[in-house]
């Protein structure tokens, strides 16, 4: 139905896209597969004709035999809606905040001149019904802000497939999503196809979700396809090498040495810790109301010994984890470094601080552009009473640097030097600097590309193995976790639902939440052991 | 306001400069500002014909003649008086400016520090009220109480500059607040006073100067309408927004007495515009990437 | 909405009541002796004590704030030493020049700014674009009252097309007021309109690259579409923040204006007031614009809430 061949496409004459091409049949489920900058987004922006200025096409996009890119501004206007929907990664922004949802679903009939205003009002109704969004609960008057993201997002697919279109394109539609909602969306984007007969191409760098629900995949590296066919084919065969790293990386476990983890001694002791928020008012004088973000949470970390936390956006774990750097402060409990009382409402001695550092999620946002990384990761000396002078500063930045694998001559560069996963490196490399004891990974590889994070995820085991630090992570993807951690705990708004040793609590989940975590979570093996038919979950996180 | 442009640093100077020497405006509206600086400068120790001397039999001299602009209806020379004009405004925008990134600056980072605490409150609101005072409003009653005079212009401007450098400053500081790499800082014990020098200041002072290039301009036009309606410059210290007080009757009988202080005003504006928008282009990364 | 409405009704009383202190502190405290300072320094003491008298300075300066706000909120702003009738009266009828002059001008403005800055966001990069960007460039860079010179020159004096200034007063007709008033509210018009333009162009460019527009152009919204249905009235909001500053722009700048045009307004009024000393008419005057600049803030306010469902939900 939609073939696609030797897709060429630059921007401004930089080849973004090269001789891309792939099929998708009627009906069917096609999924492309690449890491950031693999060219995937483009290729979809180029079906549809909505790529920026100065891109130029080359090649061929054929809808049932209509060749697309030969397709005048207008006439894709015409395709666009009607025979292709397209879905997109970020439901916060995809929806104009000042127009209802009942409009804008509307709005994709009217344009095409389907029908008129109140017959759109009714194909709105029916559609949102479809996606699960029963107008009972959810009017058409309501407005996007007034809908949670993976509400948004159903939105955003009625829009899409309100005059039930041919193909739909979903480019990483659960991304942003949290792994419950993201199982949600999946199994809705699959009700439609099959009620429709529509066919969908499903864009992700998540080889769990593909593996789940794709007929056909392609997976695409520095704008080509490096391997494309039948499902299932692919993942046995795996001829080309990036495939094969691709598929190794995704469900990678580093590998971890014996490790001195003394879990007789705590390091880490946090014992009730409340923390509320100030809503704002309702009304003009009544009393203040209040968001309980983390309610009554303990967790122990031994010497030596790696802890997950995991949950779902907006179950506190951020916030606990600005209690425990003495960022916030608490209203209720308390917390124990080695001893020391972290509070922020008193002064936390540098002596407290210095045993615990952290490395944040974005490897972007973590780094002052303006110094260099020598400056960079010597920031923690400034904990010590007796700051290291020049050469001695120098001698153990490199000696950092060294230790999470880059070289001592990077201290003289800027961090925009640096790509992600390298910069993540520097960033564990200012925690390390002062030799702490503690360091705190807050989804510290959750903004990497697979192939990225597997070798993250080994530097941290090896670091560990070596200098017996222990570490809190904070994860949401549950995979990354097992991987790495020894105990593990489940938060669910605000509390602690469960915890455990890691092996236990992933082979025999007791509570409920953490049953539904783990069974949400995408996962190739189990995708795999399903659909070939050799029975439930066999290693498979 | 949530993602804040950041520089890239190191990547060298030498790519600002690149960057700068290619934008056309920025070149163009820089030497506009040098010519009219250069002018203020060389008005303290040179001008052709004395501002002050009248001479009656050489009144409304056309331009272009002897006297390059030619002479008002006393006879003085009104290249001289443009010169000093030029003085007058540059000096009452630069110290207006000065006196809003000083204080301005120190606010809005002081706010950002203590977000929601109640010196952010007391420092938004009070801004809040000073918006509601127009430049020419805080002229007025400063003139009524204390009598006219340059320094009321100085202050009025001064007392408006504040508050728009204090919301900017405050802005572009809270966002990066809650930038990693800021919780990192504090991570590493550093205290608010610190990290603001350290951190918040350097990564904003792009927004600074970009911001002080506008507020340069609309100084400026301002001082000039402040003089203009008698509230700024007094007789005998020329000013641009004087002499087309001055000029307004004769605009029948000599044009250019009027058109040419005029002139003098958009032409400095305009440069001071256009570097301003230059250095937008050229500062914010961006506008840059995008550029290429 | 009635929460919202409440809370910025709260916030608008509480700024004018700031206002009217600061107002009130700069002219009747900083000068020590209001009623020495206006007689001036050859004053007899006998008619300084007159004046002190009949300005109510025998009190404490809280009382005499409190006698002022509650004579203002009767209509009584006092009486002017110079002109030996009330303010209020002498206010009123400039006011009914210098307001209509601003609103004149920020209607004018907006007119052209808007479809003005729709227009150059759309054709952006083409030939008419940078035409447009061009000519508001050089509108920002002239001064109004220079520019109301300008016009005076060429369409007054050369043209005769319109009188060279004064007004003719209201009682001559709508028509004949509005005609005088045309050359200076275009003089006010133009550089704001240049500044609105180039605003709306800017915001319109920012919300046409947001992904909102995107998701409406995969619905099979045309690039006209999608910025006539979603993208317009996303950036009115930037645009309404400006248009609300312009105000206090317009009002001030007709201050300015209308000395060019001999217009009646309050600019005479003010500036006879300072050379007279006559500070009740002063503090007045003042007191009115930095009123009108806040009450214009509070509807920019609504006028948000009207346009963003987010702050009239807002909870």
């Amino acid at each position: 139905m939609l073939n696609v061949t030797d897709l060429d496409l630059s921007i401004n004459g930089l080849p973004i896209l090269r001789r891309v091409g792939f099929d998708i049949g009627e009906g069917e489920v096609f999924g492309l597969i690449g890491e950031s900058g693999s060219g995937k987004t483009m290729t979809a922006y180029g079906i549809m004709g909505l790529t920026p200025v100065g891109t130029e096409r080359g090649g061929s996009v054929l809808l049932d035999g209509d060749n697309l890119l030969q397709h005048s501004e207008q006439e894709m206007c015409a395709v666009r809606g009607r025979k292709i929907g397209m879905v997109f990664q970020e439901p916060m922004t995809a929806l104009n905040p000042l127009k209802t949802i009942g409009d804008q679903v509307a709005e994709t009939a009217l344009v095409h001149g389907a029908t008129d205003r109140s017959e759109a009002r009714e194909l709105a109704r029916d559609t949102l019904e479809r996606v699960g969004l029963p107008s009972a609960r959810f009017p058409l008057e309501r407005y996007p802000h007034e809908l949670s993201g993976g509400q948004r997002q159903r939105v955003v697919i009625a829009m899409a497939i309100a005059l039930r279109p041919r193909l739909l394109i979903a480019d990483e539609p659960t991304t942003a999503l949290d792994v419950t909602t993201q199982a949600q969306i999946i199994q809705l984007l699959r009700k439609l196809v099959r009620e429709d007969g529509m066919a969908l191409m499903l864009i992700t760098h998540d080889l769990g979700v593909v593996a789940d629900v794709a007929d056909h995949i392609a997976i695409m590296k520095d704008g080509e396809v490096v391997e494309a066919g039948e499902a299932m084919t692919v993942f046995r065969t795996m001829t080309h090498p990036y495939t094969q790293r691709l598929f190794e990386a995704s469900g990678h476990v580093p590998a971890r040495g014996e490790r001195g983890a003394d879990t007789t001694t705590q390091l880490l002791e946090v014992r009730d810790v409340v923390r509320d928020y100030p809503l704002p008012r309702t009304t003009l004088f009544g009393e203040r109301r209040h968001f309980r973000a983390v309610d009554g949470v303990s967790l122990k970390i031994g010497r030596g010994e790696t802890v997950g936390l995991v949950g779902e956006s907006g179950c506190g774990k951020s916030t606990l984890t600005r209690a425990i750097l003495g960022l916030d402060r608490i209203q209720g409990g308390s917390i124990l470094l080695d001893g020391d009382v972290i509070d922020a409402e008193q002064e936390i001695t540098a002596g407290a601080r210095r045993k615990m550092q952290v490395v944040f999620q974005d490897p972007y946002g973590s780094f002052n552009p303006r110094h260099k990384v020598e400056r960079l990761v010597a920031e923690p000396f400034h904990l010590l009473e007796e700051r290291p002078d020049r050469d001695e500063r120098r001698a153990r930045v490199e000696t950092a640097l060294t230790n999470v694998g880059l070289s001592p001559a990077d201290a003289d560069k800027y961090i925009h030097e640096f790509s992600g996963g390298q910069r993540q490196r520097v960033a564990i490399a200012r925690a390390l600097i002062i030799e702490p004891e503690l360091i705190i990974l807050d989804e510290a590889v959750s903004a990497l590309d697979v192939s990225i994070r597997a070798q993250i995820l080994d530097l941290l085991a090896d670091l560990t193995t070596r200098l017996g630090i222990s570490y809190l992570f904070i994860a949401h993807d549950l995979s990354v976790v097992r991987a790495i951690t020894d105990r593990v705990l489940v938060m669910q708004d605000g509390r602690i639902v469960e915890e455990g040793d890691t092996d236990i609590i992933f082979s025999s989940p007791q509570h409920p939440y953490t049953q539904t975590l783990l069974a949400a979570t995408p996962s190739v093996d189990r995708a795999l052991a399903r659909r070939l038919g050799t029975g439930g979950p066999v290693d498979g996180a | 306001m949530s993602d804040l442009p950041l520089v890239r640093a190191g990547d060298g100077d030498r790519g600002v400069w690149r960057a700068a020497s290619s934008s056309r405006s920025f070149v163009a509206g820089f030497v506009v500002t040098l010519v009219f600086l250069a002018a203020a400068l060389v008005s303290l120790v040179w001008t052709p014909y004395e501002v002050t001397a009248l001479s009656i039999p050489d009144k409304f001299k056309p331009p272009f003649g002897e006297h390059l602009f030619g002479t008002d209806q006393f006879g003085r020379d009104i290249f001289s008086m443009v010169m000093v004009g030029a003085r007058t405004s540059i000096a009452v925008s630069v110290v207006a400016v000065g006196i809003g990134v000083l204080a301005g600056v120190a606010l809005g980072l002081a706010a950002a520090a203590n977000r929601r605490g109640l010196l952010d409150e007391l420092i938004m609101r009070s801004n809040d009220l000073v918006f509601a005072f127009p430049v020419l409003v805080i002229a007025i009653l400063i003139t009524a109480v204390f009598g006219p005079g340059v320094i009321n212009a100085i202050v009025a401007l001064g007392v408006y500059n504040t508050p728009v450098f204090a919301r900017l400053a405050r802005g572009a500081a809270l966002s990066l607040w809650s930038r990693e790499f800021v919780l990192a800082a504090q991570v590493a014990g550093k205290g608010k006073f610190l990290i603001s020098v350290e951190h918040i200041l350097p990564n904003i002072l792009n927004l600074l100067v970009v911001q002080g290039t506008i507020l340069f301009s609309l100084g400026i036009l301002a001082e000039a309408g402040l003089s203009y309606v008698g509230l700024g410059a007094q007789p005998p210290l020329p000013s641009w927004g004087r002499m087309l007080a001055e000029a307004q009757t004769l605009t029948a009988i000599a044009p250019h007495v009027a058109l040419i202080p005029g002139l003098a005003i958009v032409i400095a504006v305009l440069g001071l515009n256009l570097m301003g928008d230059g250095l937008r282009d050229i500062l914010d990364p961006r506008v840059r990437r995008a550029g290429r | 909405m009635l929460r919202y409405t409440v809370t910025r009704l709260i916030s608008l009383s509480l700024s004018l009541i700031a206002a009217s202190i600061i107002i009130f502190f700069v002219i009747e405290i900083v000068p020590g002796d209001p009623a020495a300072f206006m007689l001036g320094l050859n004053a007899q003491p006998d008619t300084v004590a007159a004046l002190q008298r009949e300005l109510g300075l025998d009190v404490g300066p809280v009382e005499r704030y409190f006698r002022w706000i509650f004579g203002i909120l009767q209509g009584d702003f006092g009486v002017s030493y110079t002109y030996r009738t009330p303010v209020s009266e002498l206010i009123a009828d400039r006011l009914w020049v210098s307001l209509p002059l601003a609103i004149y001008a920020l209607t004018l403005s907006t007119l052209i700014a808007i479809p003005t800055g729709v227009i150059a966001a759309a054709l952006r990069g083409r030939p008419t674009d940078t035409a447009i960007m061009g000519v508001t460039q050089l509108g920002i860079a002239v001064p109004n009252f220079w520019l109301a010179m300008l016009l005076v020159l060429l369409f007054s004096i050369t043209l005769r097309w319109f009188s060279a200034g004064g007004f003719p007063g209201w009682e001559e007709g709508l028509w004949e007021g509005l005609r005088a008033l045309t050359l200076p509210a275009i003089a006010l018009a133009l550089p704001q309109a240049s500044i609105l333009a180039r605003v709306m162009r800017s915001a319109l460019l920012d919300t046409l690259s947001e992904d909102f527009v995107r998701t409406a152009r995969a619905k099979g919204l045309s690039r006209a579409q999608a910025l006539r249905r979603h993208a317009l009235r996303n950036a009115m909001i930037p645009v309404l923040t400006i248009m609300g500053l312009q105000f206090s722009f317009l009002l001030a700048g007709a201050v300015i204006v209308e000395n060019v045009f001999f217009l009646p307004g309050v600019a005479r009024l003010v500036f006879q007031g300072i050379t007279q000393r006559d500070l009740i008419v002063v503090e007045s005057v003042v007191l009115i614009l930095v009123f009108a600049v806040i009450v214009v803030a509070f509807l920019v306010d609504l006028a948000y809430a009207w346009v963003d469902p987010r702050l009239r939900h807002q909870q």
